[in-house]
């Protein structure tokens, strides 16, 4: 019964890794056969001289000026997030009168606000740590609420007939059901923190991976963009699997099972 | 002992502390991203221009002459650079707290860039043509001005909007007839048509008609009223910086890329090369350098409130600059 298991596993590595190294070649053999413009569409192995043109500790300085915007709006999107989807599941009146405005929050375009934040709050990391808030909230607030609205009903007159008080049904019953719909919204907002992150730094930046692409594109060195971008999908992509990582390690029973 | 200790402590920190706090701690706000065409701010600072008048300044990249305009109006800096023509239509329409202290461009960066081997070789050919602009270029609203100087309506022509970084590919593909974009990019739209081996050429619209102040100094006006003498000690820094900017391109070229290592030393000294003529040219030969006069900046005015569709009245040009810094003084009740 092993065999079949490691055969299944060991092809389930290869084949994504084959498929993307197959697109990669593809894209550099029709760079150079097509013989596209480098403005056009740079080939992977310029892209990758790109990047080794910039000296690493500038690559180093740009991400960590994104990260800390990013990893500080995503926390505070958390710590906001998660009261407010609390209160909004214990009382239907709040979430009635809030639920609206969370929706014309999400719904504005942050594109158009950015420039006014930034006149509000200075050209320091709040500003651009208010954007990137602005547009991570609402997955989590969403999926938490969803995740403790949907704990079975049962669990719940169970938890009352035995006169549990209100804090221990939301930590103890609630909350655990909720995880796994809490983790997809903060695999959602961790990615949506990059990009707000990076928006924010098209406003108004000095440094960050935003700004180093946008400095690129207007100087029309499109490799050395090219670079930025595919650095700035590496990044969310490990994001993305460190949320995994992590409720994989701390809430192991609250994953998906995989087919 | 303890006396003398004290006493020395005392002197010490009487001699330092000053020397320290004398530096005027300046935010100097760009209105676009660091390049070539910026260079004086970052050629005061790394020269001592700036430190030798006092003081000690930040720079901050803007996106716009609009976003440098409210910065520096609302505070968040002192000094910037930002287009005069933008400072004009925003004081018409209301109260902007900021004036332009001493102009840079003295002609307007705006020009058609066409293929070389393209047969238009004048601006009334483009009747019937594809032109690219980007979509928030201030060239935008002297297009029709600039048209209309060479015998054309705006509506012969066809305009695409398009991002900036795809105006260069999109000419060189064939896809449009001429781009608009500012001449200060001229080295870098070359190195571009070079590389797809082509060549272009550049039609600057203030050889066309044109002819308006553009890029200035501007300063919060909360300031020139209250120290009117520091803003002019910072100018007169800033001119200094000019001067030996465009002197020594290279030298120019190095300093931006010393504070901000992204600038390639090579891009930026052609910037600063393309920008020479928006700098030194007929209009500082005839009125001198660093000082605005009333008349152009009438004829600023002219172009501007007709090409944001303002009321001529709206502005009186010559309040948009103080005193000092205009060639003529005022006279009274002016």
């Amino acid at each position: 019964m092993q065999k079949p298991h490691k055969l299944n596993s060991f092809i389930g590595l290869i084949v994504p890794w084959t498929f993307w190294f197959s697109m990669v070649l593809v894209w550099e053999l029709a760079c150079q056969w097509g013989e596209i413009p480098e403005y056009i569409l740079p080939a992977p192995s310029v892209i990758w001289q790109a990047f080794l043109d910039v000296e690493f500790s500038r690559w180093l300085g740009h991400l960590w000026a994104t990260l800390r915007v990013a990893f500080l709006g995503f926390i505070i999107s958390v710590a906001v997030s998660i009261p407010l989807a609390i209160i909004m599941m214990r009382s239907v009146l709040i979430k009635r009168i809030l639920y609206p405005f969370l929706v014309v929050i999400q719904s504005t375009p942050v594109v158009a606000v950015a420039p006014l934040i930034i006149v509000l709050l200075g050209t320091e990391d709040s500003s651009r740590i208010l954007i990137t808030c602005l547009i991570t909230f609402f997955p989590v607030v969403v999926s938490t609420t969803t995740g403790m609205l949907d704990t079975p009903e049962e669990l719940i007159e169970l938890s009352r007939s035995l006169q549990a008080p209100r804090y221990r049904e939301t930590w103890q019953i609630r909350m655990p059901y909720a995880l796994p719909h809490i983790f997809s919204g903060f695999r959602v907002a961790i990615t949506l923190a990059i990009i707000g992150a990076v928006v924010a730094e098209f406003v108004a930046a000095e440094e960050g991976l935003g700004y180093f692409i946008q400095f690129s594109t207007s100087f029309f060195k499109i490799p050395q963009a090219f670079a930025g971008l595919i650095f700035l999908a590496c990044v969310s992509l490990l994001l993305f699997k460190s949320i995994q990582w992590i409720q994989a390690w701390w809430f192991p029973w609250s994953m998906p099972s995989e087919n | 002992m303890l006396l003398k200790v004290c006493k020395v402590i005392a002197i010490f920190i009487f001699l330092h502390i000053p020397a320290v706090s004398a530096k005027q701690p300046i935010v100097f706000q760009l209105d676009w991203l660091p390049g070539g065409d910026k260079s004086p701010v970052y050629v005061a600072i790394q020269q001592g221009f700036f430190e030798q008048a006092g003081f000690q300044v930040k720079v901050l990249t803007g996106r716009g002459s609009t976003d440098s305009i409210t910065r520096v109006a609302s505070g968040q800096a002192q000094f910037g650079f930002a287009d005069i023509g933008s400072l004009m239509a925003a004081k018409a329409q209301g109260e902007v707290l900021a004036q332009a202290v001493l102009p840079y461009f003295t002609q307007a960066p705006h020009a058609f860039y066409i293929l070389e081997e393209s047969k238009l070789t004048n601006i009334s050919q483009l009747a019937g043509k594809r032109i690219a602009t980007s979509p928030f270029t201030s060239s935008n609203g002297f297009l029709p001005l600039v048209l209309e100087e060479n015998g054309l309506h705006a509506s012969q022509i066809q305009l695409i909007k398009a991002n900036n970084g795809a105006l260069g590919p999109m000419l060189l593909m064939k896809k449009v007839d001429a781009i608009i974009a500012w001449t200060t990019n001229t080295a870098l739209y070359q190195d571009q048509a070079r590389s797809a081996g082509k060549k272009i050429r550049v039609m600057p619209w203030s050889e066309k008609g044109l002819s308006l102040y553009s890029s200035s100094l501007i300063a919060s006006e909360k300031l020139i009223n209250t120290d009117p003498e520091m803003v002019q000690r910072f100018s007169e820094a800033f001119a200094k910086a000019i001067k030996f900017a465009y002197e020594n391109p290279a030298q120019a070229a190095r300093n931006v890329h010393d504070l901000v290592p992204e600038v390639d030393p090579e891009v930026a000294q052609g910037q600063v090369e393309s920008s020479y003529n928006l700098v030194f040219n007929l209009v500082t030969e005839r009125d001198g350098f660093g000082k605005y006069t009333k008349d152009r900046l009438n004829t600023t005015w002219q172009y501007v409130s007709k090409a944001n569709e303002l009321s001529v009245d709206a502005l009186d040009p010559a309040t948009v600059v103080p005193d000092f810094s205009l060639s003529e003084k005022r006279t009274q009740g002016q």
